[in-house]
């Protein structure tokens, strides 16, 4: 007589999943983490990337070659602080920066991981093996400097942008390699007919990332698949730290370098994370992208951008400046386009602008970090980044769509009589699983996790019945 | 949102007086300048280290002027030509290339500073006042450069070995008074003389005091105590404050003094009478001295 009536759930496009440093190296194998930890580069960043607390912790125990008693540690912080100070003891523990020691009277004590204190000493002190490229290089005769190596880079990182939207402008300089990361990452999608892949849900989401966090999440992506492109990863992740502990507008020699570090500044060359004049030029110059990577990393607001240009109103319009094409191919993500001048262009926020970008698997939160971290510097002057009024309306657009709760559950229905409908009703009610009921048309909802119970309860209830 | 970045300025003010540097190398070898130095330079590298937003100037208080030794001023700078040489010393071995400029900067320019310095009278006290003002403006440049929607907190770390000078009581003070106003706090670590002036500036500030009681553990003393910033402080242990000597100096002779006369119109003060004020010009009209020799004639009465 229980029908059964799966719930379906409707995802509403998938939130894009973008881990923090600290996660990423949670998800590499011990092995792997300790061979990391043997580049002082990679210490470095590791360092910088822990929480406050545990960077004091870690320098207090740089120097101490002995264990230190865990109660000793303890004693470190106020009391007030005794939940940040188990976080923290947790988190040193499970990225190996430090160990479980045996006292020799029988207690626990806290030692820094052997390799990764000498290495953070050889960057803190010196000492040790010079980085790779460190070497003396002759003058460069077509010395590069900041400005252009920052168009350089911009140029590069647009170019897979405007692939992703689709414009004719990029498809010239996106190689196989970059379309199988975009591919990998679920940012495209192939489609059958077309032979470009199409962009995807979490691409749109990609998008409207700050350029720092989109590096490094495309980084991210990629490193996942070095393995099965044959190249190391930890020769990979090294060398990326240590790119982005450079001086920008300096060159480096690529002497020295192994065969999988060779192959991946090809990649990053191709990505505009370097500047190489020529593929055999032993040379090559780190630019803002690589350096901006190591703030990339910490996921949470990152600085804005020196030249942003969007200029947002209490009624709902929106200003930019800009002649970029791809800025404002994102701007009609979510705003309805009003006018096009050679410098500027008009939008306006509007209710179903807005639906359609939610709908996509857009979230509030990112349209309106977008808006803050495009932001034109006057609007820093006035105080309010983004009126709230705007900021509000865009979070309630977003949660109007929400009204529906959607809860996996079990229909029953088609009750004989009213006092078996009675009967198991209570006993759901009684479980504290019913989802629904009504008495009239004798049905009722039962969570999926109730379900069991509640056919048992019924099976013997007709067992004794009959 | 509550973890937003915040970048973090810390200038440390060194103190070079040679009179008192002279002093400690003949107290033995392991207490000299250079070891200091190596002190107190991974110090401000471990402030770096700590975030990439994290900002750092060294000035040091010499006897006769005060001068940055990192950043270089663009005079510094030019005299220096450009800097690129010299870079290349720090890159044989496998320090962060940032760490091994700032080291190069501080020991290039502290040995200006003592070839400079040849000539000419020394003092045995340093110019802190000076350097404390120095570095006052330069928080403030930074804090006016720094992009809007940045936090930058500033803090000052004064390293001090020499004796204290009251004569320079009056513009020390005010250099303190601004960094209350401005929310700066100004920390003091003494390797040597205890020093009134500075416990009052670390107590008008909310900044930590401190005698290291081992000048050997310099740098241990230094990534304990003066590295969290005033953020992180109330959350660890650290230790307690210091009685505070709050004898002020006399505007008259610059004398340290526990009881003294105060003009009640500009508030100066004076170690001895005098019927007119000397800085306002003020005159008081009755005898001070005989009416004090009144009262006390009159308790035994009343």
């Amino acid at each position: 007589m229980a029908s059964a009536l799966s719930g379906g759930l409707i995802t509403s496009g998938r939130k894009i999943d973008c881990k923090d440093l600290h996660s990423y190296l949670r998800t590499l194998s011990t092995s792997v983490l300790d061979k990391l930890y043997n580049h002082p580069a990679t210490c470095l960043a590791v360092f910088r990337e822990l929480p406050e607390l545990a960077k004091h912790y870690v320098l207090r125990l740089l120097f101490i070659e002995q264990p230190i008693s865990q109660s000793v540690v303890s004693l470190w912080v106020d009391n007030k602080c005794h939940s940040e100070h188990q976080e923290v003891v947790h988190v040193l523990t499970d990225i190996r920066v430090w160990q479980e020691q045996p006292l020799p009277g029988g207690m626990q004590g806290w030692i820094l991981s052997p390799t990764f204190r000498q290495n953070l000493k050889i960057a803190l002190l010196g000492g040790g093996q010079p980085w790779t490229g460190r070497g003396q290089l002759p003058p460069d005769k077509h010395a590069k400097d900041v400005a252009f190596l920052d168009k350089y880079a911009m140029d590069r990182w647009e170019c897979i942008l405007h692939f992703m939207v689709g414009s004719t402008e990029g498809t010239v300089g996106v190689s196989r390699d970059i379309i199988e990361v975009l591919l990998n990452a679920g940012l495209m999608k192939e489609s059958g007919s077309d032979p470009l892949p199409t962009i995807s849900p979490t691409g749109f989401q990609f998008l409207l990332m700050d350029t720092a966090l989109q590096v490094w999440f495309f980084m991210l992506q990629y490193l996942e698949m070095t393995e099965s492109k044959g190249l190391n990863l930890v020769d990979c992740l090294s060398f990326l730290f240590q790119l982005s502990f450079s001086t920008l507008g300096k060159d480096y020699s690529a002497d020295g370098m192994n065969e999988t570090q060779l192959k991946f500044l090809q990649h990053l060359r191709e990505f505009g994370l370097v500047y190489q004049r020529k593929r055999k030029v032993m040379r090559y110059y780190p630019t803002r992208l690589a350096i901006n990577l190591a703030s990339g990393i910490s996921s949470i607001n990152s600085t804005p951008h020196a030249h942003g240009c969007i200029i947002v109103e209490t009624n709902y319009r929106v200003y930019a400046y800009t002649e970029s094409p791809l800025l404002i191919a994102l701007l009609a993500l979510f705003c309805e386009m009003l006018c096009r001048f050679p410098n500027m262009a008009v939008a306006n926020l509007t209710r179903e602008s807005v639906r359609n970008a939610l709908a996509r698997g857009i979230t509030a939160e990112q349209i309106i970090n977008f808006l803050r971290t495009h932001a034109h510097p006057e609007t820093f002057k006035v105080g309010q980044v983004i009126p709230p009024t705007i900021s509000d309306q865009i979070k309630l657009w977003e949660l109007e769509r929400d009204r529906f709760k959607f809860t996996e559950g079990v229909l029953y229905s088609q009750f004989l009589s009213q006092s078996d409908f009675e009967l198991l009703r209570d006993y759901a009610q009684d479980l504290g699983v019913l989802v629904w009921d009504n008495p009239s048309k004798r049905v009722m909802v039962v969570s999926r996790t109730g379900h069991d119970d509640v056919k048992k309860f019924w099976k013997r209830q007709k067992a004794g019945n009959s | 949102m509550s973890d937003r970045k915040k970048a973090s300025l810390l200038v440390v003010v060194i103190d070079t007086n040679p009179v008192w540097w002279g002093q400690r190398l003949e107290d033995g070898p392991g207490k000299s300048l250079t070891q200091f130095l190596d002190s107190v330079m991974v110090f401000t590298n471990s402030h770096l280290m700590m975030s990439h937003r994290n900002k750092l100037a060294v000035i040091a208080a010499h006897t006769n002027q005060s001068c940055f030794l990192y950043p270089r001023t663009e005079s510094q700078e030019a005299a220096a030509g450009g800097g690129e040489p010299g870079c290349s010393a720090g890159m044989n071995d496998g320090k962060y290339e940032l760490f091994a400029q700032v080291n190069e900067q501080v020991m290039e320019e502290v040995k200006k500073l003592v070839l400079t310095s040849l000539e000419g009278q020394t003092e045995t006290d340093s110019l802190l006042a000076g350097a404390l003002a120095m570095s006052l403006c330069y928080i403030h440049r930074c804090e006016k450069e720094s992009f809007a929607g940045e936090d930058l907190s500033s803090r000052i770390l004064i390293i001090k070995g020499s004796e204290d000078n009251p004569s320079q009581y009056m513009n020390f003070m005010n250099a303190v008074f601004t960094s209350q106003k401005q929310n700066i706090t100004i920390d003091a670590c003494i390797l040597d003389n205890e020093s009134g002036l500075l416990q009052q500036a670390c107590d008008i500030t909310g900044g930590i005091y401190m005698k290291i009681p081992q000048p050997s553990g310099l740098l241990q003393y230094l990534l304990w105590v003066f590295l969290p910033d005033p953020t992180m402080r109330p959350k660890l242990t650290l230790p307690p404050k210091a009685q505070v000597d709050y004898r002020a100096a006399c505007f008259c002779h610059r004398n340290l003094i526990d009881i003294g006369y105060v003009c009640s119109v500009c508030l100066s003060i004076f170690c001895s009478f005098s019927p007119i004020c000397s800085t306002c010009q003020t005159t008081f009209k009755f005898l001070g001295p005989p009416k004090i020799a009144k009262k006390k004639q009159k308790k035994p009465n009343s």
